[in-house]
């Protein structure tokens, strides 16, 4: 309370930051040692490059975990951006705390029980499969097509943009609402059509806050296991999930190559954090 | 009823190669109520800290009916401060605030209440106990803060500037108010402002703070006619400095040694003729404020400041005027 | 129109809640009645009865328990200093506090994993609640931060100057004045915790099952009903919580909801 000249604010700070530092620096240190081959656990200590060669050599499965990784990633990242646009503009131009509400309420349903849903309702025997036979619009479950664990990620896409878009509508939606509407009237006063208001008025305000959330989403999506895990097929895996198999797996030479997808998973998506930041603070 | 002596309390804050506060000694009589006026960054603030305990002084020493207090805890000082915000907890009712010291001390609650009983008798809003501070208006936020810093029976009462956001109506009559409170309970009192009228109106003795120093410490009727030096003579509004050899209106403070000779403004004359005592300048301003008529002259390449009450002659702009200064109305200060 | 766009809304809302509700107390489903035709409590009995049902949600509730009020120790003073000082490092507090929300509780799990193995704390309950404070503390400290941002010390400085003692000032100003935002901080402690599966699978390695490693493995392969009855209990906590605080979420930071 006192500003004492012994008092510092790191005594303050010393308990949070060493089990952060501690926890976080150890598992990347002891991660980065057994992606190099050094495994205490079986005594084994010569330091070698073989899983990452093995990893990223022509032909494997992480090439195609990649880039199915980034299929779903920039589907879902996209599609989810450009409706929670629409929708934070539609909503700015009412009023009224429902919405908040509303937006908000996707926190009740972490991606987990998400993912659990979708699947309940979209898979060949779900429910709207059901309503579609009592339409009469299919006769068996296999008439219906294939949209959880599909060979193109459609369920884990889905699931992601139902997640994503009340995110990204809250981040916009505080943006537009903290502006004042004066630009807008000033625009229309001006001869701006609605069009070219949303165009050269609205847009350039949110596009900050708009691709630094798209860039969080992102790399949330990029290493997020769960929901590829339960929407997803054998194959192609996207990347966490192939990461943790090979993790898991009772071969420890595997475990190698597990610790190395997952570091390049965590390098890739600390880049597109530090981008996203960088420009939110700017935004 | 404590007596106070600060005795040559010196504190510089760190990262700062400038003190706060040099020096500084001052002794308050038991039941004194002194005024600290000076602009921000004189120290007054840091003075408080100093004497609550918030912060502790570099050397010096302050006592309590002559025993240090230094070494006791800030919680057991038994100064009780009071800002210019009410900082009444917004979580407990206006009765469970002012009980707050009473209640940390240990105090049965039926004592409590009556106390609270009494004090909320005593600021003249009985009955109010339920009320949460955000249903309080401004004057009454502070009325129930100054009853809560009274009610512990504080050897030192510290009033941080608790006037300075209320309107104007409110004010006065909360300073009355405080200054009967004050008088009534025999309370020891340092009252911050940086407000002239208003420690004139409410001190017994008025410090001037400049830089961490007391330059000038009087009651305010002697310090308002007869400031000793020219610093003080400035905080009291005196604008106006004479030569003293050839009455010639000084600039700026001089450096020479001259005497040099004040005169408050409303007791220079301006008038058409010239007489004793008076130079001749040219009106470059003069505006009517209702009561009296304000001036500035022109004299020798300086602005003299007047100010005469009603009835008193309106001149138009440019025009030849005498400034005339009685000699029973001028005074010597030091540089 | 209003009203129908408002009902249609809270239909959207609750509507994974009346799948759940469907699967978990219906019998006799078949393919393709389009809904349910026979009712019973019998699956989600069977359920709860379970005694790995009641054991993960036993799990569950003392490790988030755990981790919500080591969080709140842990934030308490970094909290503090972060939203009321200026000093020398405080950016570089920020970044190293908030490292948690960059790098992938994949990558995190799997070096803990190791690390945990190797000093015994791998399946055991304090390891796991271990883990879970790293995703939790930083949004500890956020929500407490930006309160103390917004705290005067002066009524501190004001209750010390009635006699009030440093223990006393803490526990009825500071925290009184911060109850909103702890209890905000500490539910949503809770919910982190309650909710993560990867960090929990990959320290409590089989021994610490909690109710998301149960609804994972069910959903990898069971039956609807005891998916549904699983995903209900599973986001009963959630759902109460986000219902009663949804106001004040708007006042705080989201953006670590991301974690979540």
């Amino acid at each position: 309370m006192r500003s004492h000249p012994l008092f510092s604010p790191w005594l303050s700070l010393a308990p949070a930051l060493t089990i952060i530092t501690v926890l976080l620096g150890a598992s990347l240190l002891y991660a980065i040692a057994e992606s190099v081959g050094y495994i205490s656990v079986i005594g084994q200590s010569q330091i070698s490059l073989d899983a990452y060669r093995a990893t990223l050599q022509l032909g494997s499965e992480f090439w195609t975990s990649l880039g199915f990784s980034l299929w779903i990633n920039i589907t879902s990242t996209a599609i989810s951006s450009v409706l929670a646009l629409l929708l934070a503009v539609w909503l700015s131009e009412r009023r009224g705390n429902t919405d908040t509400l509303a937006l908000n309420w996707n926190l009740a349903f972490p991606h987990l029980v998400w993912s659990v849903a979708l699947l309940l309702f979209l898979s060949q025997s779900g429910l709207l499969s059901r309503w579609a036979a009592t339409l009469g619009l299919i006769t068996t479950p296999a008439d219906f097509p294939v949209l959880v664990r599909d060979r193109f990620g459609i369920g884990v896409i889905l699931s992601y943009i139902g997640k994503e878009i009340p995110f990204l509508t809250i981040i916009i939606l505080s943006v537009l609402r903290s502006q004042s509407v004066g630009y807008d009237v000033v625009a229309e006063n001006l001869g701006a059509s609605r069009w070219q208001r949303l165009r050269y008025v609205t847009l350039p305000q949110v596009m900050p806050a708009l691709l630094a959330g798209s860039l969080l989403v992102f790399g949330f999506i990029f290493s997020s296991y769960e929901v590829p895990a339960l929407l997803g097929v054998g194959y192609p895996r996207a990347l966490p999930v192939l990461a943790l198999r090979f993790f898991l797996d009772p071969d420890l030479r595997a475990r190698s190559e597990g610790m190395v997808i997952s570091l390049i998973i965590t390098l890739i998506v600390m880049v597109v954090a530090v981008v996203g930041l960088r420009m939110k603070d700017e935004g | 009823m404590t007596t106070i002596n600060i005795l040559s309390l010196s504190k510089t804050y760190p990262n700062s190669t400038a003190p706060v506060l040099k020096d500084f000694s001052l002794s308050i009589h038991d039941g004194e109520m002194v005024a600290l006026l000076g602009p921000s960054g004189s120290g007054k603030s840091t003075l408080l800290k100093l004497i609550t305990g918030i912060e502790r002084p570099d050397s010096g020493d302050i006592q309590f009916d002559g025993s240090t207090i230094l070494n006791i805890d800030p919680n057991k000082r038994g100064a009780v401060l009071m800002f210019q915000k009410s900082y009444l907890f917004p979580f407990l009712n206006v009765e469970e605030n002012i009980g707050f010291g009473l209640k940390v001390q240990g105090m049965s609650s039926e004592s409590i209440r009556a106390e609270v009983k009494r004090m909320l008798n005593l600021i003249g809003l009985p009955g109010i106990e339920k009320r949460k501070p955000g249903q309080l208006s401004g004057g009454e936020g502070q009325r129930v803060a100054l009853a809560r810093a009274l009610v512990t029976n504080p050897k030192l009462l510290l009033l941080d500037e608790p006037l300075s956001s209320l309107d104007t109506s409110v004010r006065m009559n909360l300073q009355e108010a405080i200054r009967s409170i004050q008088r009534e309970l025999g309370v020891t009192t340092i009252f911050v402002t940086h407000d002239l009228g208003e420690a004139m109106a409410m001190s017994d003795r008025m410090a001037l703070l400049l830089n961490g120093e007391i330059v000038a410490l009087d009651n305010p009727e002697a310090l308002f006619h007869r400031p000793r030096s020219l610093a003080a003579a400035k905080f009291m509004g005196v604008s106006t400095f004479l030569d003293g050899d050839q009455l010639t209106v000084k600039n700026e403070a001089c450096s020479s040694s001259e005497k040099i000779f004040a005169i408050r403004p409303e007791h220079i004359r301006v008038q058409k003729d010239g007489c004793e005592n008076s130079m001749q300048g040219v009106v470059s301003d003069c505006v009517f404020r209702g009561e009296y008529v304000e001036y500035q002259v022109a004299v020798n390449g300086t602005s003299v400041r007047a100010r005469m009450t009603m009835p008193a002659p309106m001149f138009p702009h440019g025009e030849q005027v005498y400034v005339n200064f009685p000699k029973e109305h001028l005074f010597e200060v030091e540089n | 129109m209003k009203y129908i766009f408002r009902a249609l809304l809270y239909l959207i809302l609750i509507a994974p809640l009346l799948l759940f509700a469907a699967y978990a107390f219906s019998t006799r489903w078949f393919f393709p009645q389009p809904f349910p035709v026979e009712w019973t409590t019998s699956t989600f009995q069977h359920a709860i009865n379970d005694s790995r049902t009641l054991s993960s949600m036993a799990q569950g509730i003392w490790i988030a328990l755990l981790v919500s009020v080591l969080s709140l120790i842990l934030a308490l003073p970094a909290a503090r200093v972060l939203g009321l000082r200026q000093f020398r490092g405080r950016q570089l507090a920020w970044l190293l506090l908030f490292l948690p929300t960059i790098i992938p509780p994949l990558a995190i799990g799997m070096g803990l994993n190791i690390l945990f193995l190797r000093i015994g704390l791998a399946g055991t309950i304090t390891g796991v609640a271990l883990a879970h404070i790293i995703p939790t503390l930083p949004y500890t400290i956020f929500t407490l931060s930006s309160a103390f941002a917004r705290f005067d010390e002066n009524y501190e400085f004001q209750a010390l100057a009635l006699g009030a003692n440093p223990l006393q000032i803490f526990l009825q100003v500071t925290l009184r004045m911060l109850t909103p935002s702890l209890v905000v901080a500490t539910l949503f402690a809770f919910l982190i915790s309650w909710s993560q599966y990867l960090l929990t699978l990959l320290i409590g390695g089989g021994q610490v099952i909690t109710l998301p490693i149960l609804l994972f493995s069910a959903a990898s392969g069971g039956n609807p009903a005891t998916i549904a009855t699983l995903s209900l209990l599973f986001v009963a906590p959630p759902v109460l919580v986000i219902a009663f605080t949804a106001r004040q979420l708007n006042q705080h930071g989201n953006q670590i909801r991301e974690q979540y």
